[in-house]
């Protein structure tokens, strides 16, 4: 699913680098990605998603090369191939749970919302343990629904590749397994890659390969 | 489909009924409405405006217009003329009491109101057929003075020419026939009457104060009616009177009854209806009316 | 994709609600007030120039041409001095034109109290909608906006009082009968409460009924009469309050009535001749009286409306760039504080080109919302702006 060959980046005007030799992850495979802070792990995530391109090396996710693409090529890349649950990534406020499931068919041209695309939501959403939520506002529900909510809009458009950054970072034990089994069956259904970055050691042994990211910085 | 049909349906119809309003009545072919308030100016309008105009007297038959008062409904009438005639010199006590369009009336004897008779000392009836009424202020009975009638006419006409302007030709050829006969009723009267102005005379009611001027009558005036014996008091008074003023004819509104007359036979004066005619006669007109009053005292000697 | 953006924008606004009242209200007033104040201002003007216009000549005391204008035209609580029934008189017989006096000195209940004669109505052409016009002393008819302001209808009963403080003495109250109301007319005559000329001078002391008259002095009052002796009356004399059937013919009046005092004269020649020559007759300054053309007296007062709109103008413009800056403001602040979701949705797949098509998409929805609420402020200018200017700038 994804090859890293030799892969540099900086931040222009920072001290920071990334060097990653080589990294695989293969095809319906869960990676795990630890570290300390500041050591590019988000970073190497979105050099993933294409949303940011590499100084040096090469990108391949789902046999494409993503540093020869340009930056619309990119997106559309992003938007059918790669779903995100990023801790950051919160719900719109001002949509219902629905909508800000079906938001990512909305705000892509590429993509197109139709009868099958708002059952699948509703399907996704009922599987989640939301299907009763669906017509609430993202200030009504808990910290955790909310994040099952994100992770429904992450598979709506069904990914061939899951990129999670701390999605189970500010949830309690209970949800935190919650979420990683909703993430672990989706992705089993249908051999989606997932790659997580996530500080929760307890969560490591579920995953089928940890990579520790100390050292790949400069 | 349909609710065009309807629209064009509802279109065709209001451009259609907007083509086929009536046409505004023409003025210069619709009668000149007038509203007179006495008998004279009745008979003027009419000779003057003939078919083309439409007179109204609104004062009830067998009413004194002196004495009438119009109520609002009168009023309301007067209001939706085209002129209102007025004889002037005070005749209409009721002018000041309701609303009238100005610029409609006509005072047909403002043109001499110099020459107006002022009573001083009026006395007021506690009886009569108004009940009570008084004759004070201006005399008012200007169209037995038939110069004056005549002048009022004149007026009346002109008043018709600016309302209707385009009969003006018809009105002043009406005016000089009824002129006409205003002279020569004038004429007949300074005969008939201007041969006795030596003679005391006597007149029921103080109406008769511009015939008296004009025909140089010596008249002086009592209040008594027609209808109603005088109480003993003023036969006194009468007497009195005739004391000082031996008259034989008394000018009377109307023949007095047979006991009046013949007490005052008894006294040596004979009674002659002298009608002011004020309001419609029940038979002839303004002239007929004029002319038998004139054989009546032409006959009493 | 169009349907989408206006979707989330709907969402978006809605979800913000004061936020987008508040940009509704400011774009609304920003679009409305010029717009608004024109038609305020073009309603004022067709107003005061139709009436101007339907009046050629006007007959008042020397002193301000406005204030004559404006008392005669309008009704206005300033009243201009008054001159006498004489002057009207003067002009009827001059033959070159026809008079309407007219007396609005005093208020009914918050209404103009206007005594003319019944050629007003003609000319003004007022006809009932219900009822007749007045037929007898103490009867009134009433304008359009007076009738229902009063609640009256004909038949009902209207009292003066006496309002006027500083002519307590002089003021007669009466109880007024209601005999009609009037058609609309679009103008002030609305606003007014008719009565015969003659009935203002009651209401004014100049003329009264009596109850009962002492028999030595009996003599019938004559009307408008020089009264060489006063009526001996009774000293249980009653002066009324309503005329009626049974009184009205006690009512009289005292003096010549050439004194009794009158607003203003319309003056209505017959022919631009008689204009010229009527208007020659006042030019000598020793006169208390002028005449004057109310188009001309309206066209002067019209122009310093419109400095003073020019002004308006130059005003409105300042305040809307302030306020289309400050807007601007409001904006782009919003935008910065909804990067959290600007930075999901890039992660999401959406483009600049969307992220600028959403915002479009709000701003022509606030741009819309502004336009109904300012069009529909406008409607009611232009259904109530008569009313209004009547009220507030014509009164």
């Amino acid at each position: 699913m994804i090859t890293i060959d030799r892969l540099r980046f900086r931040y222009p005007g920072t001290p920071f680098s990334l060097d990653i030799p080589e990294l695989h992850v293969a095809t319906g495979e869960r990676l795990a990605i630890v570290g300390p802070s500041g050591t590019g792990k988000t970073t190497l995530l979105k050099l993933i998603a294409g949303i940011l391109a590499p100084a040096a090396g090469t990108i391949h996710v789902d046999g494409t090369r993503l540093e020869t693409l340009g930056d619309a090529d990119r997106r559309n890349f992003r938007i059918a191939r790669i779903g995100f649950v990023f801790q950051e990534l919160e719900l719109l406020e001002y949509l219902t749970v629905l909508d800000n499931i079906l938001h990512t068919y909305r705000i892509n041209p590429v993509l197109r919302l139709d009868r099958r695309v708002r059952e699948r939501a509703r399907r996704l959403a009922q599987e989640v343990g939301l299907g009763d939520q669906i017509g609430r506002m993202p200030r009504e529900l808990s910290q955790g629904e909310r994040q099952r909510a994100a992770v429904c809009r992450a598979l709506l458009t069904e990914p061939a590749l899951i990129l999670a950054d701390e999605a189970t970072g500010n949830l309690d034990p209970a949800n935190k397994l919650r979420i990683l089994e909703l993430l672990f069956r989706a992705t089993a259904r249908r051999q989606t890659s997932l790659v997580a970055v996530t500080h929760d050691h307890e969560l490591l042994p579920r995953f089928d390969r940890v990579v520790d990211f100390r050292g790949y910085h400069g | 489909m349909p609710s065009v049909i309807v629209r064009l349906a509802l279109s065709v119809f209001l451009l259609t009924a907007r083509g086929v309003q009536p046409a505004r009545a023409d003025l210069g072919t619709a009668p000149l409405r007038i509203v007179v308030s006495n008998y004279p100016l009745a008979y003027f309008a009419e000779r003057i405006g003939g078919s083309r105009v439409q007179v109204t007297l609104p004062v009830p038959a067998g009413a004194d217009p002196a004495f009438w008062k119009p109520d609002a409904k009168a009023v309301g009438l007067m209001q939706k003329a085209d002129l209102i005639a007025l004889n002037g010199a005070g005749f209409e006590k009721w002018l000041v009491h309701v609303s009238l369009p100005k610029l409609k009336q006509v005072d047909t004897a403002e043109g001499f109101h110099d020459r107006y008779i002022h009573i001083d000392n009026a006395v007021t009836h506690s009886h009569g057929p108004g009940g009570t009424h008084s004759h004070g202020g201006t005399a008012f009975t200007t169209w037995l003075d038939f110069e004056q009638a005549a002048r009022q006419a004149e007026t009346l006409a002109q008043a018709m020419m600016r309302k209707r302007p385009e009969f003006t030709a018809s009105f002043s050829e009406n005016l000089a026939a009824l002129n006409a006969d205003l002279k020569a009723l004038d004429s007949d009267a300074r005969r008939i009457l201007g041969g006795r102005t030596d003679e005391p005379l006597l007149a029921s009611h103080p109406v008769y104060q511009y015939l008296a001027r004009r025909y140089g009558l010596k008249l002086e005036s009592i209040h008594w009616e027609p209808d109603e014996m005088p109480a003993a008091a003023e036969w006194e008074a009468l007497a009195k009177l005739l004391a000082g003023h031996p008259a034989k004819t008394m000018l009377w509104e109307a023949e007095p009854s047979a006991a009046i007359a013949a007490r005052l036979k008894t006294l040596g004066v004979a009674a002659v209806a002298f009608e002011p005619a004020a309001n419609r006669p029940e038979s002839g007109d303004f002239l007929g009316v004029m002319k038998q009053n004139l054989e009546r005292f032409g006959r009493i000697r | 994709m169009l349907n989408h953006d206006f979707y989330l924008a709907w969402r978006y606004l809605s979800f913000h609600k004061t936020r987008s009242a508040i940009l509704i209200a400011c774009l609304s007033l920003m679009a409305f007030l010029p717009l608004g104040l024109h038609a305020l201002l073009d309603d004022g003007e067709r107003q005061m120039s139709g009436r101007a216009a339907a009046t050629p000549l006007l007959v008042g005391a020397k002193g301000s041409s406005v204030d004559l204008t404006l008392t005669a035209l309008y009704f206005s609580e300033a009243a201009a001095p008054a001159i006498t029934l004489a002057e009207a008189d003067l002009v009827g017989a001059s033959g070159w034109a026809d008079p309407l006096p007219l007396y609005s000195r005093f208020r009914i209940k918050g209404q103009p109290l206007v005594g003319v004669t019944l050629d007003y109505f003609d000319y003004r052409r007022l006809a009932p909608a219900r009822g007749e016009l007045p037929a007898l002393l103490g009867d009134c008819v009433l304008g359009h906006e007076a009738a229902a302001a009063l609640g009256l209808e004909p038949g009902d009963s209207l009292a003066t009082t006496p309002e006027n403080l500083f002519d307590l003495a002089g003021v007669y109250p009466l109880k007024l009968h209601v005999t009609g109301v009037l058609a609309q007319s679009g103008s002030p005559d609305d606003q007014a409460v008719f009565v015969d000329l003659k009935t203002t001078w009651v209401i004014e002391g100049l003329g009264h009924g009596h109850d009962q008259q002492t028999p030595a002095a009996r003599h019938q009052s004559l009307p408008f009469a020089q009264a060489a002796a006063q009526l001996q009356v009774d000293a249980r004399l009653v002066t009324y309050t309503e005329i009626t059937a049974a009184n009205i013919d006690s009512f009289h009046f005292h003096g010549d009535p050439a004194g009794y005092p009158i607003s203003a004269v319309i003056a209505l020649p017959h022919d631009r001749r008689g204009a010229t020559l009527l208007k020659g007759r006042y030019l000598a300054d020793d006169g208390t009286t002028q005449i004057i053309e109310p188009a001309i007296v309206t066209h002067g007062l019209l122009h310093n409306i419109f400095r003073i709109g020019a002004l308006f103008d130059g005003i409105l413009v300042l305040v809307g760039a302030t306020t289309l800056l400050a807007l601007g403001l409001v904006f782009s602040l919003s935008l910065r504080l909804r990067r959290r979701e600007l930075e999901t949705i890039f992660l999401l797949g959406c483009s600049r080109a969307t992220v600028f098509k959403l915002v479009v998409a709000e701003l022509a929805l606030l741009g819309l919302a502004s336009a109904i609420l300012s069009g529909a402020l406008l409607l009611a200018v232009d259904h109530y702006g008569e009313s209004w200017i009547r009220q507030f700038l014509l009164s």
